[in-house]
């Protein structure tokens, strides 16, 4: 058979037009898709070293509809699908969380049209959708360590519905830094809880390369060095559950370019908002100031950024036997083994108790910032 | 508006407010819980004992001036007993020490403290102006930090002394935890932030007290206090990491001032979760003045190159190719692999002390890294630098070494 007349042929197969240039390599979108698809699959390989016969591990993959999650989802369901027809073990399975995005923006985004587009594209999962608040009856004793957390200035009033209590708690901290901060920790809680009750072993999180960096950068800016071991890091998150980062190869710009060569995803995925221009510095919060430079720097130099998260990845977890847990973030209350620091005992001084960790005291409501 | 009282004690009028968290406080009170915090380091960190004789590094500049200063001052409220002394090292960048070195030198009256000066060209041969002149702008901070590091250990030496204190503040260490995560450097990483460097090293123990002091609390205590302080810039700049590092923390101050304080408690704790196999690796001991080096020659401003990030993005890039082309041996299925998680797997070569075969400092080398930049300045033919630059372990500042000297050859010629 001859061979077909092609312009400028995919580097990898040389079968196809080439469509995307990644990391200066030309390829299919075909191609394109196995080579993303191989960098997640790859951090996933320990689900899968069991035989035929092993037990299926479950995972659970929370969706924002934000590009990078909605990506990973389509990445596994290919590799899943295209398992069970050729009639090779799964090794793993994963269930979709969405927490809805309208109850955790300010701006209630609007989202059932994308939710409907996922459950129409996706119909063999099974995908649960609950609303932020729900964190009350997924964390029975979360009314207690708020109450405790906003101090003086806040009251629960347990007779409201949970939309509002946890509305007046949220509302109740009064920096976007903190905000933000806590806002992650409740979510993450929220996340690991549900993991637990519908019996997975892990969390997948769609954090790409960019965010993890903005993530690592920030953690330690807020004083939270010491939970990147599983905020950034692959590891055993303090509640018992496994946090894995699959999108850890993968920047930003190449999700981005997944998804626009993946027409199921065009419903789905809600786009980013592009950073707005006429914020003061001082009006951003840590995270969002993180995400910015990882931008602006990543466009220069992608590697030395993508290199913080790999530098972050190393840190050995720290040994946290019968150590007391943040009642909060389960972050470590005090230092690490090993670290003589005297920053925790300045922060006594100011009569604060001690079931909270130093990144969580330094969100609370009552700071003086 | 009626004047705010004093949030400490609700007397006298506030006239400062307080960087690290907003506090408005009286001269007074200020002054006393900047004191009072240096205290509480030095007693919470054992950092003295009784009788200890104490070298100060001084440099003129504001941060060594205010140690200088509240150490003074400590060391006769709470009856530290310390031997305390001045040293200075005279760099020789004319126009930026010669005015440092005369603030000093009255320092020496006004605290009643010896002083001691060396000079880098009676150590060295080579002032650093000569040394600019030599291998020009870029990079002279490794000269600068390798010399100065060996400078303050011999003065010290030479004194009989062996604890010298330096004025690096919370912010320089803040700098340093990212910028050190910014390189992905874990070694550096794990050293960066401790109180008390090189103890197991050197005979001679380093120690920065004002490591949790704001600079801008630094220079409001200088100021309320009315020290006298000489205020300038290394006319030289910075490396374009510990730039890049800066900016962030400036911006992160405005958003929240305690995140200063936030990142030095993270470094800590990262320092302490850095694996023990490669916390010695790599780097000889004397890289520890590198990384002091900028934040600790009162440099100020944040002018990049960003040559230095630009050479590890083509490195990283190189790699990341590479590792494409590697391929990928399959495990048979039923074999249960464990993650390899972190960098176990490699095998790192144990660092052992020696010492320097010419000067008798203490080097992991044969030859020490201030002997071996001297070999490189001292031979008229610059290109046999380059050999020496590649024999050296630190990579990063023999390319640059390697390029200068190709720049400088072929400018002469």
């Amino acid at each position: 058979m001859p061979a077909k007349e092609l312009n400028k042929p995919c580097m990898e197969c040389q079968d196809a037009e080439f469509e995307l240039t990644v990391r200066k390599r030309q390829l299919c979108s075909l191609c394109f898709k196995r080579f993303i698809a191989h960098k997640v699959q790859s951090r996933l390989s320990v689900y899968r070293a069991f035989g035929l016969d092993g037990p299926k591990t479950q995972l659970l993959l929370p969706v924002s509809f934000g590009v990078s999650s909605s990506v990973l989802l389509h990445i596994l369901n290919t590799d899943r699908q295209h398992r069970l027809d050729n009639g090779r073990p799964l090794g793993y399975d994963f269930k979709i969380l969405v927490i809805e995005p309208s109850t955790v923006a300010a701006t209630g985004v609007p989202f059932d049209q994308n939710y409907e587009a996922l459950e129409k594209n996706f119909p063999m999962h099974n995908i649960s959708r609950i609303p932020f608040h729900n964190i009350f009856d997924y964390v029975p004793e979360m009314e207690e360590i708020m109450q405790e957390y906003a101090g003086t200035k806040f009251m629960d009033d347990s007779t409201r519905s949970n939309e509002e209590r946890l509305a007046a708690f949220r509302a109740s901290i009064s920096t976007p830094t903190s905000r933000t901060d806590v806002d992650t920790v409740l979510l993450t809680r929220l996340i690991v809880e549900f993991a637990k009750k519908s019996g997975c072993e892990s969390v997948i999180w769609g954090d790409s390369d960019s965010r993890l960096a903005a993530k690592a950068l920030a953690g330690v800016a807020k004083g939270r060095g010491a939970s990147l071991t599983w905020q950034v890091s692959d590891g055993m998150s303090p509640w018992g559950v496994r946090f894995e980062y699959p999108l850890r190869d993968l920047y930003k710009a190449e999700l981005l370019q997944y998804e626009s060569v993946c027409a199921e995803l065009s419903d789905i995925v809600i786009p980013d908002q592009p950073p707005s221009d006429n914020v003061l510095t001082k009006n951003l919060s840590i995270d969002e100031l993180m995400l910015r430079y990882v931008q602006n720097q990543g466009a220069k130099y992608p590697g030395v950024m993508a290199n913080v998260a790999r530098t972050a990845n190393k840190l050995n977890p720290s040994t946290t036997d019968n150590a007391p847990t943040c009642a909060l973030c389960a972050g470590l209350v005090g230092n690490v083994k090993g670290n003589s620091g005297v920053t925790v005992a300045n922060q006594a001084e100011d009569n604060h108790s001690s079931q909270f960790c130093y990144g969580c005291m330094r969100s609370r409501p009552e700071e003086l910032c | 508006m009626a004047p705010t009282a004093c949030f400490d004690c609700k007397e006298a009028r506030a006239v400062i407010i307080r960087p690290k968290n907003r506090h408005k406080l009286c001269r007074a009170c200020f002054i006393k819980v900047f004191e009072t915090e240096v205290h509480e380091t030095i007693i919470g960190t054992n950092l003295f004992f009784p009788g200890e004789r104490v070298a100060i590094g001084a440099s003129g500049g504001k941060d060594s001036t205010v140690l200088a200063a509240v150490l003074k001052t400590l060391n006769e409220q709470y009856n530290y007993g310390l031997d305390l002394c001045l040293l200075s090292i005279d760099e020789g960048i004319r126009g930026y020490r010669d005015d440092s070195l005369e603030t000093v030198k009255r320092n020496a009256l006004q605290y009643e403290m010896p002083l001691d000066i060396l000079g880098y060209s009676e150590l060295y041969g080579w002032t650093m102006d000569q040394v600019v002149e030599q291998v020009g702008k870029k990079g002279n901070c490794t000269y600068c930090g390798v010399f100065r590091r060996q400078a303050l250990d011999r003065g010290a030496a030479r004194l009989g002394i062996k604890h010298v204190v330096t004025g690096h503040n919370a912010d320089d260490v803040a700098e340093t935890v990212m910028m050190n995560l910014l390189r992905g450097d874990l070694p550096r990483l794990s050293r960066g932030t401790s109180i008390v460097t090189s103890s197991d090293a050197s005979d001679i123990k380093r120690s920065k007290p004002l490591k949790y002091a704001y600079e801008k609390e630094i220079v409001l205590y200088a100021h309320h206090r009315q020290l006298d302080y000489f205020t300038t810039e290394c006319i030289y700049s910075p490396e374009a990491f510990r730039g890049s590092a800066r900016t962030l923390i400036k911006d992160l101050e405005k958003i929240r001032p305690s995140s200063i304080l936030d990142i030095v408690k993270s470094g800590e704790d990262m320092a302490a979760l850095v694996p023990v196999e490669v916390r010695g690796a790599g780097k000889s001991k004397q890289a520890g003045a590198e990384e002091e080096s900028a934040g600790g020659c009162g440099s100020q401003n944040g002018r990049t190159s960003g040559g230095e990030m630009a050479a590890m993005e083509k490195q990283l890039t190189e790699n990341d190719a590479a590792e494409s082309l590697e391929t990928e041996i399959k495990i048979p299925n039923g074999v249960r692999v464990k993650p390899n998680r972190g960098p176990t797997g490699k095998a790192v070569k144990a660092q052992t002390i020696k010492h320097c075969e010419r000067c008798n400092y203490i080097s992991s080398q044969r030859i020490c890294k201030a002997c071996t930049l001297l070999d490189g300045l001292n031979r008229n033919r610059p290109k046999t630098a380059i050999e020496v630059g590649v024999g050296m372990e630190d990579e990063e500042s023999s390319s640059t070494l390697m390029r200068q000297m190709e720049r400088a050859q072929l400018s002469a010629t």
